[in-house]
């Protein structure tokens, strides 16, 4: 019941919160200043005639009122009216997607297993030469960023050694072994980062459970240290990991700017950015509700998975 | 049971993790960019050594780092929407080269033979009269053209598609390719804005004088058309006051450059839109405020620059607009204007056509807004080109496929079977791919210069756009300016001549185009090479005498042409220009200093800060180019007057506003700024530097400043706008040296184009003098060339480039070519 009330409280809040970040938003959007650059024999009436036409004349609140009733009641984003122009903003979104979330879903997969047993292995070797290497190339991928990754991978895999096509094949057959032989270099340098995380993560809360007192206990009743290790210690180092995983899971929706930019990847990594700079409004605020929404769901969801994962933790309890 | 609780939640949340993923799976096989031929097709190159008895393909490959989005020929935007048009769509004319291949010439495409003036069998009609010629033209269309799915066209459809592009509730962004430039059709405006009232500027549009107007019962001023005229008062006005409305001066200003006794009055009656309608009372309230102070420095024949009138387009049948099909290949256009030769198969390259029953299913209202997706997609596509869109990708990958209904393929051209291109964002993964065979060609940048700009396989393309310094000589802004920036902070320096001199003078060029983008050159002149000032003959604007002299005058060398001097002929004086002269420029820093502190714009004390705008902070050009800038002044100031006061700072956050900083006083100076496009018109290109609305800073007064000219041994004076308008065909007033006036007019086809030459020279002149636009580099590309293609020619030409897909030639087949490149271990070397 605490649960309950708890997750209907967060979720109350979450949707004040999406209100007053998408009216903010708006608000700044429409603050921005457009100025139309001369076009050389351009008639400029019938650009300021479509703007009327749009409703971009009118005050910000009535335009806001407007959107608020077709957009957020209505479920109708609008049409795109300078990034893709004439075409619905909702279509082009949703069909940007599968793109992103192919490559994070690899990403993920490679990323969460090879985090975790790196991580295991370095909390299990502690302070051993294993321990020091991973450490290192933890501390590498951490610190090094993501794109200098990806420039390496594609030279090497994809120029020098030939073992993979430089950009994401085009089309839409997701699931092709050619689409994931074009996904694994995007793939490959998205999961770096990820993989350095998890094992960072894991290590530190492995190595700091091994030398509880209950790991102490448990050996002396007699289990092995293998048995002692996947029973107690794995299970409650993640506590803080399962979360993470959580959000992984929720960030395949969002794309990366840069890795999706050199590997050709048609996804919404660059959306947002490139929708504010041709104030292309409609697709500015699908993307702002749409992104905040999932934020904010992502993290009731988080929360509320501490519960699920260590019985200890209770939401919402007093 | 709180147990099932958690395994139920741990279950739902799993549920809803994979049932994401699945709605991911289903969406993605759905998406609208799918070719209609299914997605397996959309991509997948096809393998020729698998179909060996299938004929040879050859492909196109390139790839581009912007994408097109919408090349609907009603709407497009940008160039790369153009680029994917040319492969879809004809001209009624367009070029080819001449007999010898080292030009250019215009060639029916869409047409058979030359337009025929009809104009005579038309006088009554059209806003035709007695007398008239070279307005109404016969245009003889092709009887095999059709669209990809085999549908006939003829002159009808024109019609149509002009329709549905002049359609009042679409308001169509290119609906004025109908009705501005040289051969606007006649009414395509009228129609276009029936049953509107808009308010139009009376300064850039009918300029009616007091005279003009007639007084209504109710006291109101009108127009002889009936339309209501008012004070601009906060109502922004693009030509007289650079965009700023009255108010914005006098809030700014007050009593040092108004009378504003009766302003508060007559604010107060300003409607919504900031205007107050034209009274005998008004007029009083009115007239004080812009002449009554010295110092705005307008008499009341100004005061019609302050007027904007209502003008109502009436209703109007599509029937009266000049364009119209007497048969199935014949198509009836009734130009505004007297056009021939040349320029009307030039007016001609291009078509509005659509294909009516797709872009009629593709219409929607939202809203109450027009709103179509024609050609956004392959399922939106239909092509009556050379190639017909097989799959379209956004921002991903487009692919092209011969179109065997297209009336123009010949056994010798469109060799090309297939064009693929993709978009790829980085410049080092194209020529990743490009190396690897993946690409046909690649666009190099100062990265690679060094590499590659000697090989074999690399082409220079020069281009007519000229790039310039622009900056801002406006003391007013200035000053405001430096306010904000500081104490002892001085950016009014800028309004000296001779410190802009310096900063021309002292800026090595050829070093900056070196340093920021090897590809280009040093620019002299407001026009580079490439602009052609007699498009019939091909005749470079620079290759004509008064041209030469502009520059010779302009960079002083003028003096030092002759026997005994220092340059034999002028073509060795301009070839010695280098534009860089660091002994001039510190006496220039020195003298502008001086008149500085004279003139009480600067104190010892002072620091120069000058900003400079940029687009963004990623570009190589701009950060390249303002590093290359800062540097260049601090050396060039050494060792004068102004050493150690010449500072530098960046506003790289401009972006789309960028074109625009300057003349909204944000920046300072600008660089890498121009305007392309009218190679073959220099003419109408000259407003781009005259204009108000196009001009980077709008200090300079070309309505009022007057510039004298000597046509025939006779000395005309007239204002350097009314220069330009002359030689885009309107008739002008000018000043004689005895006092008198006369009308002139050199823009038309009955006069002498010597004259029109010499003006548009003299105007370049003036221009340049001002040294608020300083030429700094002319466009140029480079590029490599693959080894399965072959261009038709060498060089590079107007209008054709060196022949395009059109005459594209290929040294192997696409199977040919893979086995070439694995034969070469997978790479190839363009050094």
């Amino acid at each position: 019941m605490y649960m309950f009330k708890y997750v209907l409280k967060r979720i109350a809040l979450m949707f004040f919160v999406l209100f007053c970040i998408m009216t903010i938003s708006f608000v700044l959007v429409k603050l921005l200043p457009v100025q139309d650059a001369e076009q050389f024999g351009k008639d400029a009436q019938l650009i300021k005639q479509r703007r009327e036409a749009l409703g971009y004349n009118k005050p910000i609140l009535v335009q806001y009122g407007i959107f608020l009733k077709k957009s957020v009641i209505g479920g109708d984003w609008g049409i795109s009216e300078s990034l893709y122009r004439g075409q619905e903003v909702w279509s082009v979104f949703v069909s940007k997607l599968p793109a992103t979330m192919v490559i994070n879903v690899y990403s993920m997969i490679l990323s969460i297993p090879l985090g975790l047993l790196l991580g295991i292995y370095a909390a299990l070797k502690k302070n051993k030469w294993q321990d020091y290497m991973i450490s290192t190339f933890i501390m590498l991928f951490i610190s090094v960023p993501g794109f200098v990754y990806a420039f390496l991978v594609q030279y090497f895999l994809c120029f020098k050694l030939k073992l993979f096509p430089f950009q994401m094949k085009a089309g839409t057959d997701w699931l092709s072994w050619e689409m994931f032989k074009s996904v694994v270099p995007a793939a490959l340098s998205l999961s770096f980062g990820s993989i350095a995380g998890f094992a960072r993560s894991t290590r530190a809360e492995l190595s700091e459970v091994l030398t509880s007192d209950f790991m102490l206990l448990a050996r002396t009743k007699g289990l092995t240290r293998g048995q002692a290790t996947i029973r107690h210690a794995l299970r409650n180092s993640m506590v803080p990991i399962f979360p993470m995983i959580i959000g992984e899971f929720v960030g395949i929706l969002g794309g990366s700017l840069i890795i999706e930019q050199i590997f050709g990847v048609p996804g919404v990594g660059q959306l947002f950015l490139n929708s504010i700079t041709s104030l292309d409004y409609n697709f500015f605020m699908l993307l702002t509700a749409f992104y905040t929404l999932i934020g904010l769901a992502v993290g009731i969801v988080v929360d509320i998975s501490y519960g699920i994962v260590d019985p200890r933790i209770r939401m919402g309890a007093r | 049971m709180k147990k099932l609780t958690k395994r139920v939640l741990a279950l739902l949340l799993a549920l809803s993790m994979v049932a994401a993923l699945a709605a991911c799976g289903e969406k993605a096989t759905s998406t609208p960019t799918a070719a209609p031929t299914g997605a397996g097709q959309t991509t997948d190159t096809p393998d020729p050594t698998s179909t060996p008895d299938v004929a040879k393909e050859y492909t196109y490959n390139y790839a581009l780092s912007v994408f097109p989005t919408n090349w609907n020929i009603h709407t497009y935007q940008t160039s790369t929407d153009n680029d994917l048009m040319g492969y879809l769509m004809a001209g009624f004319y367009t070029f080819d080269y001449n007999e010898t291949k080292d030009g250019y010439k215009l060639v029916p495409e869409m047409a058979v033979g030359d337009p025929v003036d009809v104009t005579a069998e038309y006088v009554g009609k059209y806003g035709i009269v007695e007398g008239d010629k070279n307005k109404v033209y016969k245009i003889t269309l092709r009887n095999d053209m059709m669209w990809e799915d085999g549908t006939k066209i003829v002159a009808e459809d024109f019609v149509t598609s002009a329709k549905l592009l002049l359609a009042p509730e679409a308001q169509n962004y290119r609906a004025d390719m109908l009705y501005s430039g040289t051969m606007p059709v006649y009414n395509a405006k009228n129609y276009l804005y029936q049953g509107q009232t808009v308010k139009l500027e009376n300064a850039s549009n009918a300029a009616y004088t007091f005279a003009d107007l007639k007084k209504n019962d109710d006291g109101v001023y009108c127009t002889p058309d009936g339309g209501k005229v008012y004070w601009a008062i906060d109502y922004e006005l693009a030509t007289w006051l650079g965009g700023y409305s009255l108010k914005t001066y006098v809030e700014a200003y007050g009593a040092a450059y108004f009378d504003t006794t009766t302003w508060e009055q007559l604010a107060a009656l300003a409607d919504e839109d900031g205007l107050v309608p034209v009274t005998d009372d008004t007029y009083k309230l009115f007239a004080p405020i812009t002449t009554g102070n010295p110092a705005w420095g307008e008499t009341t024949d100004d005061l019609y620059a302050y007027l904007v009138y209502d003008e109502t387009f009436p209703a109007l049948d599509f029937s009266e607009v000049g364009l119209f099909a007497t048969s199935d290949t014949e198509l009836v256009y009734v130009s505004e204007k007297e056009i021939t030769g040349f320029y009307l198969l030039y007016s001609l390259t291009g078509s509005w056509l659509v294909n009516e029953k797709l872009y009629k299913q593709c219409e929607s209202i939202v809203d109450g807004v027009y709103q179509n997706s024609y050609c956004t997609s392959a399922e939106t596509t239909i092509s009556y080109g050379p190639y017909k869109l097989a799959s379209f990708q956004n921002d991903k990958q487009y692919v092209l496929e011969k179109n065997e209904k297209y009336f123009g393929l010949t056994k010798d051209t469109y060799q090309t079977t297939r064009i693929q291109v993709d978009y790829v964002a980085e410049a080092a993964t194209r020529l990743e791919m490009f190396i690897n065979g993946q690409l046909d060609s690649y666009g190099l940048d100062a990265n690679n210069m060094a590499d590659y700009q000697s090989s074999d396989y690399t082409y220079y393309t020069t281009s007519p756009s000229t790039f310039f310094i622009a900056l801002n000589p406006d003391l007013d802004a200035l000053t405001q300016n430096q306010k904000d920036a500081g104490a002892n902070i001085n950016k009014t320096i800028l309004t000296i001549l001779e410190f802009r001199q310096a900063l021309s003078f002292s800026l090595d060029r050829k070093a900056f185009a070196l340093a920021v983008s090897p590809t280009n050159n040093a620019a002299f002149a407001i026009f580079s090479d490439l602009i052609i000032s007699d498009p019939e003959t091909g005749t470079a604007y620079r290759t004509q005498d008064a041209a030469k002299k502009v520059i010779v005058d302009f960079w002083g060398v003028a003096d030092e042409i002759g026997e005994g001097k220092m340059y034999a002929t002028v073509d060795d004086a301009i070839e010695s220009i280098t534009g860089y002269n660091l002994a001039l420029a510190k006496e220039k820093f020195n003298e502008a200093y001086d008149k500085a502190v004279a003139a009480g714009l600067m104190t010892e004390n002072d620091t120069i800060q000058i900003k400079i705008g940029t687009p963004n902070a990623t570009s190589q050009f701009y950060s390249k180019g303002y590093e290359f800038l800062v540097n260049n002044y601090t050396k060039a100031v050494e060792g004068t007057k102004l050493e150690g006061k010449l500072t530098f700072v960046i506003d790289n956050t401009l972006g789309n506003g960028f074109g625009d900083a300057l003349r909204d006083n944000k920046v300072d100076m600008l660089f890498g700024v121009g305007w392309n496009g009218s190679a073959l018109d220099p003419y109408s290109l000259m407003e781009a530097y005259t204009k108000d609305s196009y001009r980077y800073n709008r200090s300079w007064a070309c309505e009022t400043e007057n510039l004298t000219i000597e046509l025939n041994g006779k000395k005309y004076t007239a204002t350097i706008w009314d220069w330009t308008q002359t030689i885009s065909g309107e008739e002008i007033t000018v000043k004689l040296e005895d006092g008198t006036t006369e009308k002139f007019s050199a823009g038309t086809a009955d006069n002498i184009p010597e004259e029109r030459f010499t003006i548009l020279a003299a105007l370049e002149g003036a221009v340049l003098n001002t040294y608020e636009m300083i030429p700094m580099i002319d466009d140029s590309s480079a590029a490599l060339k693959g080894m399965q293609i072959e261009y038709y020619t060498e060089e590079y030409i107007y209008g054709v480039g060196r022949g395009g897909v059109k005459y594209m030639t290929y040294n192997y087949s696409d199977a040919e070519w893979d086995e070439y490149v694995k034969a070469q271990g997978g790479s190839l070397n363009y050094k």
